[in-house]
């Protein structure tokens, strides 16, 4: 059985991808698994150095991070992609190429992200300082069918580590190791249950 | 008659009679059986509603408390197998992927008052209270909050008859059916009482065991039993009775009944055979086991089978994406399914047709977890019960039970904005537009 997957984070600046994608490895790693994540950010001071915010630009870099997160899936291992990745055409294009592929989508609020905006980069968008800005002066496209959404804005960040594994887990890209599942003897029980009344 | 009141509170109070028919219902209340629900339904608002795919109340009931599809809330039926080992898991209530219409209620200040609703166990916290229902094995488990388990265990609540013991002792299911009854409708009277509630919900489950055991004792006026069985129901038409009462007595806002709903989660039909799906499908050359006696799918030699089943309809191909020991490459999987759903469609019982339907995965579930789904779920005829069993290599076999689940005959009553046919994940967003006002 391949154990390796991707688990493809996708969402505005801020919306709090690279923050769930080390909560996420830090899991993963403890269950045992060896995890690389490819963060948005550091992926273009070297993979992708050079590339510029342009659609052609932006989708060359998503292409690039989706290859080596096919590389990585491929030899058994988890690659998290931590990036804005806006178009969903380009997403799709890479869930079809490295197929054991987890789309999460971080949905959070424009006034909740301008709130946050720790480098200020909301605020240099709305003023036209930053150009191409995703949300702002550039489009976002939601994915409509991603495996698991998380709202940063509502939801704790424990909650939204909390449905990602579990989703992983029901996927049975991982092992479950939680309580959600019954007791051997609970397991009998219901088997029985089942049994009695012809549906097992 | 018609009437409106003053200007209170919208409140909604449902009635699930598990597994009972629309046909059923109909004739019960026209033939005077059910004189209570007769004059409920006499407005109109009586519909025949579809099941979930397949039509089992663990699943049926999840798309009702959710308003989603099978994809969407990830209960696909009372197990599922695992993609490792393909020994069985049975999904609890956690499992339930996306909040259900109470969580979404609670979000909106409304409480919530849930009694007996399968597919709720172990039981978690929701805006109000939960008692959960089948599964549910303990009631220290089966009760949110907790500060509701002295009451019930001292009323002597009852989850479930004991359906052992229904297969030995016909008559001894009518007592027990009616001692559960019983401590239903006092949980009911109790939680009424005790819980500020906006939304109320009773599902009674002995209908559905009666059915799987003394289906002819319902369905036929000859049936010895056939007056205890219509006793039975004329006690569960008084139960509705006595909630309509109460849900209209001076607090309802709006149009009587308006807020009063009344369903069913799967439908019912006389049992002729069972169909063995893992019989037909080791016959036809697409599954062998490793042993001569298989407990399970479990038991299946993976490099040899290239499908299985899973209660009741459920067939997956053993893909190599998707099982460990999967044997079908991705390329192979569409035409082989397309082969099984054809030679099923043509399966016949003494020169009769046996399936109805055959739905492929992409048909029959629309969501993110569409890939957790079987890849063909297979609805048969009436009278053959389709079975994912592993023992036995006959394909038609006699059978204990007398009834069995029938999918696109389930009722549902409301005099809220509904589809003509509708299915059961749509009253959720009804109820959810109604309470919002």
């Amino acid at each position: 059985m391949p154990k390796g997957f991707t688990l493809w984070f996708t969402g505005l600046s801020g919306s709090g991808k690279s923050t769930l994608a080390e909560r996420v490895r830090d899991v993963l790693l403890e269950r045992g698994m060896k995890v690389e994540v490819l963060d948005g950010d550091e992926v273009r001071t070297n993979l992708s150095k050079g590339l510029g915010f342009s659609k052609e630009d932006r989708d060359t870099n998503i292409r690039r991070i989706g290859w080596v997160c096919h590389l990585l899936t491929r030899n058994d291992v988890v690659a998290i992609s931590a990036a804005i990745s806006p178009y969903k055409a380009i997403r799709d294009e890479n869930r079809k190429l490295i197929g054991r592929f987890v789309e999460v989508y971080c949905e959070c609020d424009l006034d909740t992200l301008k709130g946050r905006d720790p480098k200020g980069l909301y605020e240099k968008a709305f003023n036209g300082e930053i150009k191409n800005f995703t949300g702002v002066s550039d489009p976002y496209e939601s994915p409509e069918k991603a495996e698991v959404v998380v709202n940063t804005a509502s939801e704790d960040i424990d909650a939204s580590v909390s449905k990602i594994i579990a989703t992983l887990e029901q996927l049975s890209y991982i092992p479950a190791t939680d309580g959600r599942g019954y007791s051997e003897d609970e397991e009998e029980s219901i088997k029985q249950r089942l049994k009695d009344l012809g549906y097992i | 008659m018609l009437f409106f009141r003053g200007r209170k509170k919208r409140r909604v109070c449902v009635v699930g009679l598990d597994g009972v028919p629309f046909g059923l219902l109909k004739r019960l209340a026209e033939e005077s059986v059910m004189p209570r629900t007769a004059a409920i339904i006499r407005e109109g608002g009586l519909r025949q509603m579809r099941a979930s795919l397949p039509p089992v109340s663990s699943v049926s009931w999840s798309c009702f408390m959710t308003g989603a599809n099978p994809a969407e809330h990830g209960i696909f039926g009372f197990t599922d197998v695992s993609r490792d080992s393909y020994q069985l898991r049975f999904p609890t209530f956690a499992d339930v992927a996306v909040p259900t219409f109470w969580d979404t209620l609670g979000e909106r200040g409304r409480r919530c008052a849930v009694i007996n609703q399968p597919a709720t166990y172990p039981a978690r916290e929701i805006p109000g209270a939960l008692v959960s229902g089948f599964v549910a094995l303990q009631l220290q488990k089966s009760v949110w909050p907790k500060t509701h388990l002295p009451a019930l265990e001292r009323m002597g609540y009852r989850i479930d008859v004991d359906s052992r013991k229904a297969r030995e002792d016909a008559d001894g299911l009518f007592d027990d059916l009616e001692a559960t009854l019983k401590t239903r409708r006092m949980a009911a009277g109790y939680m009424w009482k005790q819980e500020s509630w906006d939304y109320f919900q009773v599902v009674v489950t002995g209908t559905d065991r009666l059915h799987h055991f003394l289906w002819n004792a319902v369905d036929r006026p000859d049936d010895p039993r056939h007056q205890r069985a219509m006793d039975y129901y004329r006690r569960i038409d008084d139960f509705i009775g006595g909630l309509w009462d109460a849900f209209h007595k001076g607090r309802s806002a709006d149009r009587e009944g308006e807020g009063f709903m009344l369903l069913s989660d799967h439908g019912f039909g006389a049992l002729r055979r069972d169909l063995r799906l893992n019989a037909w499908l080791h016959d036809n050359g697409y599954l062998e086991y490793v042993k001569d006696d298989p407990a399970s799918v479990a038991d299946i030699d993976p490099d040899r089978t290239r499908a299985f089943a899973l209660d009741p309809g459920r067939i997956h191909i053993n893909a190599r994406e998707r099982f460990a020991g999967g044997c079908v490459d991705a390329a192979e999987a569409p035409a082989l399914r397309e082969e099984i759903a054809a030679k099923l469609r043509a399966l016949k019982f003494e020169g009769e047709d046996t399936v109805a339907h055959v739905f492929t995965r992409e048909e029959a579930f629309h969501g993110p977890k569409q890939g957790l789904a079987a890849d063909l779920v297979v609805i048969s005829r009436a009278g053959f019960d389709l079975k994912g069993t592993t023992k036995g290599r006959e394909i038609f076999a006699e059978s204990h039970f007398q009834g069995m689940h029938t999918w696109d005959d389930a009722f549902l009553w409301t005099l809220l904005p509904a589809p003509e046919s509708p299915d059961i994940s749509e009253p959720a967003a009804a109820i959810l537009e109604w309470l919002a006002k």
